[in-house]
């Protein structure tokens, strides 16, 4: 029954996966230039390599078997390589791409202890001062550009009063090698004698990010959780629930508080998209080296290769973190959970 | 085909009165609307009342401070640029580009939106579910990266952008309305008019489509914020607004460079793109509100 | 719940932030060193095959050596790799002893096992000269100063007699000779390593994992984000007092200097010219300053239409407000030009007057030259900044404006630096913003690169102008040693460039760097590449 509802899901994932190859595959012919050095990655291709190229990628045939080589390429992990660097672009992505999960997965966290707990209080306290002041400054949250959000607080902590750096992970002196590509567990996987000291200082140049980065899912969850709270405040059950003598915290708990997690649960994975968009942005600004600082690098630099790859990673996980929260949802909703089986 | 009246009559306005009535009780919406009126004032006619033009480079008034500073001069307000480009002008002619071509891009979204909303909600089978996970798929990108593949392929520039934005809104209005119509098409009324005779194409345009306006308002705003948000953004990363254009976010971009010798340089494009997207929030609140109150009497 | 859950979770947030706030020292045991922000990334790891200051301050000074040295001080050589030379009467050989007990770097790629032979001297050459040689289409075959100054046609042969002498024999005489050996692009590579690398199949890692004889050795690079060195413990020279060198790259200004002042960097490239009052207000960095050999230019593409047309380059030149770039770009930071060279160098000729703003004009000698309603092109200008030129951008915008004043309708283009300079290199610009920092004291050195017939084929020549009449003044300049019958050619150069305008000369720009205070020992060349081996941080204990 509940495996129908998954496989049937898997079903889906996988058809969205295949649009989105078949929409990569397209831009190795929209882009500007010769497709060849587009889906190489080649820059100059001598003589003796173009022909077996051409012929590798089937760019001699018809539209359907170059599409087919390519994904035969892409599932064996060649994906080019990157026009600037001539590295692989395989090889870049497993560098860049944990830095941006990084810095998401932190103000996602943030987002998380802050959110929640806030739009709580100002669905309780809806009518007074405080939740009015929560409220609010949700809003405001939600309607600030981030680059100047990110430019402001750079101004005020890092250059004003100096508490935090302005940029990068950790102190370009520190050498911790990467071996997860997750900061935090690299240093503890070096061995180096200084670890703490990087511990710290990487926490240091973590700590701005990702609170610029959290503003807005912050606001998010607040704005949601405290809509769905006084949503669920009206239900009847909740009524009921008072009426039968449960005291106040004990019905917020075991019936409004679940109910409401699940809207914004939902919401959470639609507006993970603009998540990404936000982080690159921020990546920019504090040159935090992940995937979206490389993917505006690649479009300054012309890098098509780098950018089909980019696309595919970044999608992949959107699509992946809409399916979980998909699947959360139904899981933790009777009521749809009933859908999903009827 | 006789009117019908889906309204029961408790009431003697109509239903855009009594959402007005709901509006206006929040003070703070009305804010809102007011500002947004402001800044489409400025939008539309602006240009013709800046004081200089903005693009008019004057080598003998660089980088003045705001009037009211010590160094500043009352001839320029607001101050100069670093090319002796009058900051007010700028900023003036800058609503025309982030608040206005906003406005253009999220109504060009929402009658997209609106068409392939239609479609998709009113066909079934396997159509249908094809068009939906395409959909799903446009869903997944996010608009940034939507912009950068665009701006690859077509080149920077404002234009192409305005695409990319609204392919990136597009998703939004298409699952709205879909699922406003797929809830509309499960009432009875509906199911009433259908044994009484009525076609597809009736039901749309006398039942469905005026119960939409409200969730269309609605996702108007939502989207208007988005759209002009990023077109700052893109404007700020070199994507969108090109140079010399006195885009709000592309001033900010542009300013950075003199952030230590003059920061109000960076202020304020990047407050006015704040208060205009939080007027729009402020009106979109409201509306919400509203139509929930109304919904729930 | 909910209340102590607010609480409990405010607080841990207020905790954390007050943890990371407090800074720490640098631990002991992190190696001791400088980063110096630099303003983008290299192109390779060889400075044999570029011209971009970028790549050239990364690398050359740091990484390799050359045979002989410019002493900043009087411009005269100094040995560096070769303790003396000699040259024949009739000029046509040179014999460079060679310093015994040079040590190549030691790295987790390559363990030498010998020192430095001439041999390595005539490989460092000859892949350059040699288009037979296995290394010479490593990394894309382009030698641009090289095929520039025309080596592989001057320079005959290389012979090595003896472990300790090279001798390189010349077509003809040629006074830039040394000067070109101890530019920072004539440096030494290893031999040995060469041929490991031919054994392994990897040849093209000698330009991406360099070893050379430098203060200091390559241990790791990420495109765009860092360069890490170690320093080289067998240096023949002075070894460096870092442990170890970060070079962290950040082409935004502003963010450079943002990095200086909350010093997560020791020194910055290219600070803005317009901060530089309020850097030297601060008691934490400090400014250096030095005048450089260097020259900032307007380049016509002459070989399109309408720029072929001498008349359609002196009236667009006459179009361009001048002052009002010095002022609101190079903030009065440099000087007016009136030719390539600077007036620091020997060869300059005082006698030109610069071209006149004169609007008017410009538009009289646009009709006469049969474009009486303007035309539309394009001007590139570089996204970072210069030695030559701190804002191209901005100057391609006021430029814009000036144009369109006589009717002329510009559009700017600009890209990411290495695309940038890989588009210009295929000559799809009208017109572009670029400059020269001289590599050594030499005018032919201004001269050659720039507006030579070999410049438009090693691609350094962003005029695309070829005249024989010029180059006859070139050659016959390097074929004397008399000073003064030199300058008198360079003199006759000048007036001709005058004349025919392939470009105009802007502006000579002062060279800055902007230091922590704590740093010592890095002083700025008037040319070439930054030299960071003599740097090192002074620790607080030393402060009065």
């Amino acid at each position: 029954m509940i495996w129908h509802y998954l496989i049937r899901r898997l079903f889906l994932l996988s058809f969205v996966f295949f649009a989105l190859t078949c929409f990569a595959f397209s831009l190795g012919h929209l882009f500007p230039g010769d497709p060849l050095v587009n889906f190489s990655g080649i820059s100059q291709p001598d003589d003796e390599l173009m022909p077996v190229l051409v012929q590798q990628y089937r760019l001699d045939d018809g539209y359907l078997q170059q599409y087919i080589a390519f994904l035969q390429r892409i599932l064996q992990g060649d994906w080019g390589l990157s026009l600037a660097s001539q590295q692989p672009v395989l090889h870049e992505l497993k560098l860049v791409f944990p830095a941006t999960l990084e810095l998401v997965a932190y103000a996602l966290l943030i987002s998380f202890v802050l959110g929640v707990p806030l739009g709580l209080l100002a669905a309780i306290k809806a009518n007074h001062w405080s939740g009015r002041a929560i409220s609010t400054i949700a809003l405001l949250g939600y309607s600030l550009p981030i680059f100047w959000w990110a430019l402001l607080m750079i101004m005020l902590f890092s250059i004003g009063l100096g508490w935090f750096p302005t940029s990068g992970r950790i102190s370009v002196l520190y050498e911790i090698p990467a071996v997860t590509g997750f900061m935090l567990p690299d240093i503890l996987l070096s061995g180096q004698t200084y670890w703490q000291a990087a511990l710290q200082d990487a926490i240091r140049h973590l700590w701005l990010p990702a609170f610029v980065l959290a503003t807005y899912p912050t606001t998010v969850m607040i704005r949601f959780t405290r809509d769905a709270m006084l949503n669920v405040w009206q239900q009847s059950y909740i009524k009921t629930a008072r009426a039968k003598g449960l005291s106040r915290s004990q019905v917020l708990y075991r019936h409004g508080l679940r109910n409401a997690m699940l809207p914004v649960m939902r919401q959470l994975g639609l507006q993970f998209s603009t998540l990404v968009t936000l982080a690159m942005i921020s990546e920019l600004i504090f040159s935090w080296p992940g995937i979206g600082l490389w993917l505006l690098d690649s479009i300054n630099q012309r890098n098509y290769p780098a950018i089909q790859g980019g696309l595919l990673v970044i999608s992949s996980l959107v699509i992946l973190v809409n399916i979980l929260m998909d699947v959360l949802h139904t899981l933790f909703n009777p009521l749809a959970r009933k859908q999903a089986n009827g | 085909m006789a009117k019908f009246q889906w309204l029961h009559q408790k009431t003697e306005h109509g239903p855009l009165s009594q959402l007005w009535d709901s509006f206006r009780q929040q003070h703070a919406a009305v804010v809102g609307l007011m500002l947004f009126g402001f800044f489409s004032l400025i939008a539309l006619f602006g240009p013709l009342l800046t004081p200089y033009d903005p693009y008019l480079q004057n080598p003998d008034a660089l980088l003045l401070p705001p009037s009211w500073d010590d160094l500043g001069d009352v001839r320029y307000l607001l101050g100069t640029d670093d090319l002796g480009r009058d900051q007010l002008s700028r900023l003036i002619k800058g609503a025309s580009y982030t608040f206005g071509i906003a406005l253009v891009t999220a109504i060009g979204a929402l009658l997209f939106g609106l068409l392939l909303g239609v479609l998709a909600g009113m066909s079934k089978g396997f159509r249908a579910s094809a068009f939906n996970h395409v959909l799903d798929l446009a869903l997944t990108i996010p608009s940034l990266l939507l912009a950068i593949i665009i701006v690859a392929i077509l080149g920077p520039g404002l234009v192409n952008t305005i695409w990319a934005i609204m392919l990136a809104l597009l998703p939004q209005f298409v699952h709205g309305i879909r699922n406003t119509i797929l809830q509309q098409l499960e009432q009875e009324y509906v199911i009433a008019y259908r044994l009484d005779g009525a076609n597809n194409w009736q039901i749309l345009r006398y039942v469905i489509l005026p119960n939409t306006w409200e969730q269309l308002t609605v996702l108007f705003s939502m989207a208007l914020s988005t759209a002009i948000l990023d077109i700052a953004a893109l404007g700020f990363l070199g994507l969108g607004a090109q140079a010399p254009a006195a885009e709000w976010g592309l001033m900010v971009a542009d300013a950075l460079d003199l952030i230590y010798l003059s920061p109000w340089s960076i202020a304020l494009p990047g407050l006015l793109i704040f208060i205009a997207v939080l007027s729009v929030n402020l009106v979109s609140d409201g509306l919400r509100t509203a139509v929930r109150k109304r919904q729930e009497n | 719940m909910p209340k102590p859950l607010i609480k409990g979770s405010l607080a841990t947030a207020l905790l954390v932030t007050l943890l990371a706030a407090c800074q720490p020292d640098m631990p002991a045991e992190v190696r001791s060193g400088l980063v110096y922000c630099s303003e983008g990334s290299p192109e390779s790891f060889n400075p044999q095959l570029v011209t971009s200051g970028t790549t050239i301050d990364a690398t050359s000074r740091q990484l390799f050596d050359r045979l002989l040295d410019i002493n900043a001080q009087n411009g005269e050589f100094k040995p560096a790799l070769a303790t003396h030379w000699e040259r024949r009467e009739d000029g046509l050989s040179y014999t460079f002893f060679l310093r015994p007990n040079v040590q190549f770097h030691h790295t987790d790629y390559f363990t030498p096992t010998r020192p430095l032979t001439s041999e390595d001297v005539r490989f460092s050459f000859e892949r350059v000269m040699h288009s037979q040689h296995p290394f010479h289409n490593v990394s894309g075959g382009e030698y641009p100063y090289f095929q520039t100054v025309d080596w592989a046609n001057r320079v005959v042969r290389i012979a090595t007699p003896t472990d300790d002498q090279v001798v390189f024999y010349l077509r003809q005489r040629d006074s830039s000779f040394l000067s070109n050996l101890a530019t920072d692009f004539a440096v030494i590579h290893s031999a040995e390593y060469a041929e490991q690398l031919l054994q392994q199949n990897q040849r093209q890692r000698l330009d991406s994992q360099p070893i050379g004889t430098g203060p200091f050795k390559f241990r790791e690079y990420r495109k765009d984000v860092f360069i890490r060195y170690y320093r080289h413990n067998n240096y023949w020279g002075e070894p460096s007092q870092l442990e170890q060198l970060v070079f962290d790259i950040e082409p935004n200004n502003a963010k450079r200097m943002a990095r200086l002042l909350t010093h997560e960097c020791d020194i910055i490239a290219y600070p803005r010219m317009a901060e530089l009052e309020l850097i030297s207000k601060r008691a934490d960095v400090k400014v250096q300053q030095q005048t450089s050999m260097n020259v900032g230019f307007w380049a016509f593409n002459t070989s399109r239409a309408p720029f072929d047309n001498s008349k359609v380059r002196r009236a667009l030149s006459m179009a361009i407000n001048r002052d009002a770039i010095l002022q609101a770009v190079y903030f009065d930071q440099a000087e007016a030009a009136t030719s390539l060279l600077p007036p620091t160098s020997w060869g300059h000729n005082p006698t030109l007057l610069p071209v006149q703003y004169d609007p008017g004009q410009a538009r009289t000698l646009l009709a006469e030259a049969g474009y009486p309603y303007g035309f539309n092109m394009t001007i590139w200008a570089m996204p970072i900044q210069r030695l030559y030129n701190p804002n191209a951008t901005r100057m391609a915008e006021m430029m814009q404006a000036d144009l369109a004043r006589i009717g002329v309708r510009a559009s700017i283009v600009t890209l990411e630096w290495n695309a940038f300079r890989r588009q210009l290199r295929q000559g799809d610009h009208d017109t572009v913003l670029l400059g020269w920092n001289a590599d050594n004291t030499d005018p032919d050195n201004f001269f050659r690169p720039l507006l030579s017939c070999n410049g438009v084929e090693s691609g350094t020549n962003r005029a695309l102008w070829c005249d024989p009449a010029f180059d006859a003044l070139l050659a016959q300049a390097l074929l004397t040693d008399d000073q003064a019958i030199r300058r008198s050619y360079y003199w006759a150069a000048q007036q001709y460039l005058t004349e025919h305008l392939p470009l105009l000369p802007l502006a000579h720009a002062k060279r800055f760097q902007a230091v922590n205070q704590r740093v010592e020992g890095v002083g700025i060349n008037p040319y070439g590449g930054i030299d960071l081996s003599t740097a090192f941080i002074r620790s607080d204990e030393d402060t009065p």
